[in-house]
C-alpha cells in the first residue's frame, strides 16, 4: 500500500513538474532553438487469475510507471542532435534504472540520403521505435505479440548507425528506406533475464512437447549482441495506405552462472532472422493496422554439467501478428480494438496454451487535454507460454500455484506528454 | 446541346488543369527568401510531413503551423491528408525518436504572416481573406 501511494505520488509529481515549468519549452543557445519535451505515464492492472507482466495483477497493481524527456536542436539546415532519457518500473522489470533511450547526431545530405549515428531507435514494423511512448498510441498496451513490454529492451534501439532517405515516386507515391547496424543494448532488467534468473525453464522433449527443466540459471551477467537490418515502406498512391517490409538479424549471446553449481553459463544464437510485413490504412477518422512477423531462431546454451558443451538446442519458427482498428469519435474520445496472436513454435500444437498467447483487446482513449489522456482497456487472453525466454507477460516465478489457460485483464493508464 | 456538352468538357478540363494558389479557403505563403513562386501539392505535403526540407528550386524551407482553426483544418485535409490528431501523433513520433523538431505554431493568421515574414525559409498557410503583406503567396500545382 505504501509503495502504491509512493508510486502514485512520484508519478503525479513527474506530471505536474513539467506543467509548472511549461515544458514542452523552447529556449535559445547561441541563437539556435533548443526544444525540450517530456512524457510520463502511470498505469494500473488487474487480472482475474494469472499474474501478468511480473506484477501482482490478481490483486491489482500500480507498479506500472514510465517517463522520459528529450532535448534536441537543429545545429544547421542539415544537422540535428538530440538525446532522450527513459525510465520505467513495471513489476520486477525496469526497476527504476534510467536508460539513454536515444542520443543521435543526424546529418541529412539530401532528402533521399541521410545518416544517423549514436544510440538510434530501431525501425522494425510500424511501431518498434515508438512502442515505449504509449501516448502516441490508442492502446494502453500495444499488441504484445510484436511489442511486448517485457522483451522489447534489446530490440527497441541499437548503438550504431542508420542510413535513411525518402524517394518520391511521383504518381506512384513514395518510398522510405532505413538500413542499420550496430550493437543491441544490454537489457539486464528485461523479461528474458528475469525468466532465466527466476523460473524453472520449460524445455522441449524430442517429440516437441514442453517439459519443466529444473535447473534455473542463477544470474545473468550480460545479454545482447550485434544487430543489423533494413526497412522499406511504400506510401502508395491509394490515399491513406502505407505498406512495408522489415528484416532484422540478431546475434545474441548471454553469460551467467548456473544456480546448482556456479558453473559458467553461455547462451548464443546461431540464427535469429526476423521478417516483418505491415500495412497501415487511414480513412477519415478510422485507422486500420495489420502486422505479421516471422522469426527463425536457433540457439544453443551450455549445460549445467559442462561450461563448454552446448546443448540442448532451441530451433524454432516463431510467428506472430495482429490486426487492429481505431476510430476517433470526437476530439476527446477514440475507441479501438485489436486481435493479437503469438506462436512460440509453429511446428508444435497451436492450440496448446503453453505454445501461444492470443489476446483480444478493447480500448477507450479519452484525451482530457492536448497533453493528458486516460485509457481504459480490457484484454481477453488465451494462453500463457510461461517460463520461456520469449515470454509474453507470464512468468512461473509470479504464479507459484500454476497457470489458468485464460486471463481477463483490465488496464488503466493515465498519460501526460508535452 | 452540343454547346452545353462542350462547355462541360472545357469546364472539367479547366477545373483539373488550372493551377491554383487557393485550395478551399486557404492560401500558401512563404518568406520572400524562398525562390520559387509555385509548389506542387506533393512537395507541400512532403515538407509538412518532414520528409522534404527543400523545394525543387533548392530553397531550404521550414514549415509553420497554425495551432488550430479553420485554415489549419482545411490545410491538413487538403494537402496533408491527415486529421489534426493524426498529424499531431505523426509529428510527435518524429520528435520523440529524434527525427525532427516540433514545427513552430502560431495562434492566428496575423501571427502566421508576421512569423513567416521575418523567418528565412518559412512556409505556412492562412485563410484566403488574410492580409499577406510582407510574404509571398505560392501557387499550388
Amino acid at each position: 500500500m505504501k509503495l502504491m501511494v509512493r508510486t502514485i505520488f512520484k508519478t503525479a509529481l513527474l506530471c505536474a513538474a513539467p506543467l509548472m515549468l511549461h515544458a514542452q519549452f523552447d529556449f535559445k543557445v547561441d541563437g539556435r532553438d533548443v526544444q525540450v519535451h517530456s512524457f510520463a505515464s502511470q498505469g494500473f492492472m488487474y487480472s482475474n487469475d494469472n499474474n501478468y507482466m511480473t506484477m501482482p495483477t490478481s490483486t491489482g497493481s500500480f507498479a506500472f510507471t514510465d517517463f522520459g524527456a528529450n532535448v534536441s536542436t537543429q545545429l544547421t539546415d542539415k544537422l540535428r542532435v538530440g538525446a532522450q532519457i527513459y525510465d520505467r518500473n513495471i513489476g520486477q522489470l525496469g526497476k527504476w534504472h534510467p536508460t539513454l533511450d536515444w542520443a543521435v547526431a543526424d546529418y541529412k545530405f539530401k532528402d533521399w540520403f541521410g545518416i544517423r549515428a549514436g544510440k538510434v531507435k530501431t525501425t522494425l514494423g510500424l511501431y518498434n521505435d515508438t512502442q515505449d511512448m504509449a501516448f502516441l498510441q490508442t492502446w494502453a498496451l500495444m499488441p504484445q505479440s510484436l511489442y511486448s513490454l517485457d522483451q522489447r529492451g534489446t530490440m527497441i534501439s541499437h548503438m550504431g548507425g542508420d542510413i535513411y532517405g525518402d524517394v518520391s515516386l511521383k504518381r506512384l507515391g513514395g518510398l522510405a528506406y532505413t538500413i542499420y547496424g550496430g550493437e543491441q543494448p544490454q537489457d539486464s532488467t528485461g523479461g528474458w533475464v528475469y525468466a532465466m534468473q527466476t523460473s524453472n525453464r520449460i524445455g522441449l522433449t524430442a517429440d516437441g512437447l514442453p517439459i519443466i527443466v529444473a535447473n534455473p540459471v542463477h544470474s545473468i551477467g550480460s545479454y545482447g549482441g550485434p544487430v543489423y537490418g533494413a526497412d522499406l515502406r511504400w506510401t502508395t498512391p491509394v490515399k491513406g495506405l502505407l505498406v512495408g517490409e522489415s528484416y532484422v538479424n540478431q546475434d545474441r549471446s548471454a553469460t551467467g552462472t548456473w544456480y546448482a553449481n556456479d558453473l559458467p553459463f553461455h547462451f548464443k544464437t546461431d540464427k535469429d532472422d526476423t521478417y516483418a510485413s505491415y500495412v497501415d490504412y487511414s480513412i477519415g477518422k478510422l485507422r486500420l493496422n495489420g502486422e505479421y512477423r516471422r522469426e527463425l531462431f536457433y540457439a544453443q546454451q551450455t549445460s549445467p554439467t559442462s561450461s563448454t558443451v552446448f546443448g540442448p538446442n532451441t530451433d524454432k519458427d516463431i510467428r506472430s501478428g495482429y490486426v487492429s482498428a481505431a476510430y476517433r469519435i470526437t476530439k476527446m474520445l477514440e475507441v479501438g480494438s485489436y486481435y493479437s496472436r503469438f506462436y512460440n513454435s509453429w511446428s508444435i500444437l497451436h492450440s496448446d496454451p503453453l505454445n501461444h498467447v492470443f489476446d483480444y483487446a478493447v480500448t477507450a482513449r479519452i484525451d482530457l487535454r492536448n497533453y493528458l489522456d486516460l485509457k481504459v482497456e480490457g484484454h481477453f487472453i488465451d494462453g500463457t507460454m510461461p517460463g520461456l525466454t520469449v515470454s509474453r507477460g507470464f512468468y512461473a516465478a509470479d504464479n507459484p500455484n500454476g497457470f489458468k489457460p485464460d486471463t481477463r485483464l483490465l488496464v488503466i493508464r493515465f498519460e501526460y506528454h508535452l | 446541346m452540343k454547346h452545353a456538352a462542350l462547355f462541360s468538357i472545357v469546364a472539367a478540363i479547366g477545373f483539373v488543369a488550372i493551377p491554383s494558389a487557393f485550395a478551399a479557403d486557404i492560401k500558401i505563403i512563404a518568406n520572400p527568401s524562398v525562390g520559387t513562386s509555385s509548389v506542387s501539392s506533393d512537395e507541400l505535403k512532403a515538407v509538412f510531413l518532414a520528409t522534404k526540407s527543400s523545394l525543387s528550386d533548392g530553397s531550404h524551407v521550414e514549415p509553420v503551423l497554425e495551432k488550430d482553426g479553420p485554415a489549419h483544418e482545411a490545410f491538413l485535409k487538403e494537402f496533408v491528408g491527415k486529421t489534426d490528431s493524426a498529424f499531431e501523433t505523426y509529428f510527435r513520433s518524429l520528435v520523440f525518436t529524434g527525427k525532427a523538431s516540433m514545427p513552430k505554431t502560431t495562434a492566428s493568421d496575423a501571427d502566421m504572416v508576421a512569423y513567416v515574414a521575418k523567418t528565412k525559409g518559412a512556409i505556412g498557410y492562412v485563410s484566403a481573406s488574410a492580409s499577406t503583406a510582407g510574404v509571398k503567396t505560392l501557387e499550388v500545382k
